[in-house]
């Protein structure tokens, strides 16, 4: 498996047409680095959740950036996904299950959540290189 | 295209940074690729854009002004611009020069439709644009 020798950083408007470029941005770095077909399946979904929830809560219908940063960490990708918004709280503009969060806790290795109200978050997403099987058996 | 900001009428352009190796080629193809493709550039000029970003990415380690190369993407209908850098002084000609390809010229001149350099002190940004001819 190819050395991964620092990290991508991708900056970008939070929209929705934009979460694609994300996946696509994964998808590439993926492909370059050999990473098993589950791996890179959970990492896509889990940030794509994160990425949407930024687009859909973050901004109060504003605009904003999205920031994901993938940097290597011995045996694991972490994955970060931050932005600029209101912070991690109750979302007062869905009716949704709220199952955002415990997904990508499912499907990541590791998760940190860093932020407060009126000051963005943080989603620091950890996945180990070299699993195999997908982590909830959606890959 | 380097200094605007969230607070501006429109939104800032992507931007992304690639640690300077060989993840810069793969990544950078498919991220140009898909804002041609927004763009609604017509078939050849996507393919066209992909092979800038190929010799971006195969020549701006050369040139770039720190360990990473950076590049600014933003479509509008039918162009894409491509903002390279920050790149070290004289790194933007640079760039261009090094994008000669032995019988068959240089890449980056006789594919852009146009080809600007921006200066921000000692740092340098190439700014390639890349269009449709057909478009208004």
């Amino acid at each position: 498996m190819p050395a991964l020798e620092s990290g991508i950083r991708l900056t970008l408007p939070a929209k929705p047409e934009n979460v694609a470029v994300v996946r696509h941005v994964l998808g590439a770095l993926a492909e370059a680095l050999g990473l098993p077909h589950a791996v890179t399946e959970d990492m896509r979904l889990a940030v794509t959740e994160a990425c949407t929830n930024i687009v859909r809560h973050a901004y109060a219908g504003g605009r904003g950036p999205i920031d994901v940063t993938v940097r290597p960490r011995g045996g694991e990708l972490q994955v970060t996904v931050a932005d600029a918004g209101r912070g991690i709280g109750p979302s007062l503009d869905t009716a949704g299950p709220g199952l955002g969060l415990p997904l990508i806790a499912a499907l990541s290795d590791s998760l940190e959540i860093e932020g407060s109200r009126g000051a963005g978050s943080r989603l620091i997403m950890s996945f180990l290189r070299t699993r195999d099987t997908a982590a909830i058996g959606m890959a | 295209m380097t200094g605007r900001d969230w607070n501006g009428v429109t939104d800032p352009p992507t931007r992304i940074s690639i640690a300077a190796g060989p993840l810069v080629g793969p990544v950078l193809r498919r991220v140009v690729g898909m804002f041609a493709a927004r763009a609604d550039l017509p078939l050849d000029r996507l393919d066209d854009a992909v092979l800038v970003a190929d010799v971006v990415a195969a020549r701006a380690p050369a040139h770039v002004a720190s360990d990473t190369v950076d590049v600014a993407l933003e479509s509008s209908t039918r162009s894409l611009d491509m903002c390279v850098g920050p790149l070290r002084s004289g790194g933007a000609r640079g760039l261009i020069v090094d994008a000669a390809v032995p019988g068959v010229g240089n890449v980056i001149e006789q594919l852009a439709d146009g080809i600007d350099v921006e200066t921000d002190g000692e740092q340098e940004f190439l700014r390639v644009r890349l269009a449709y001819a057909g478009a208004d």
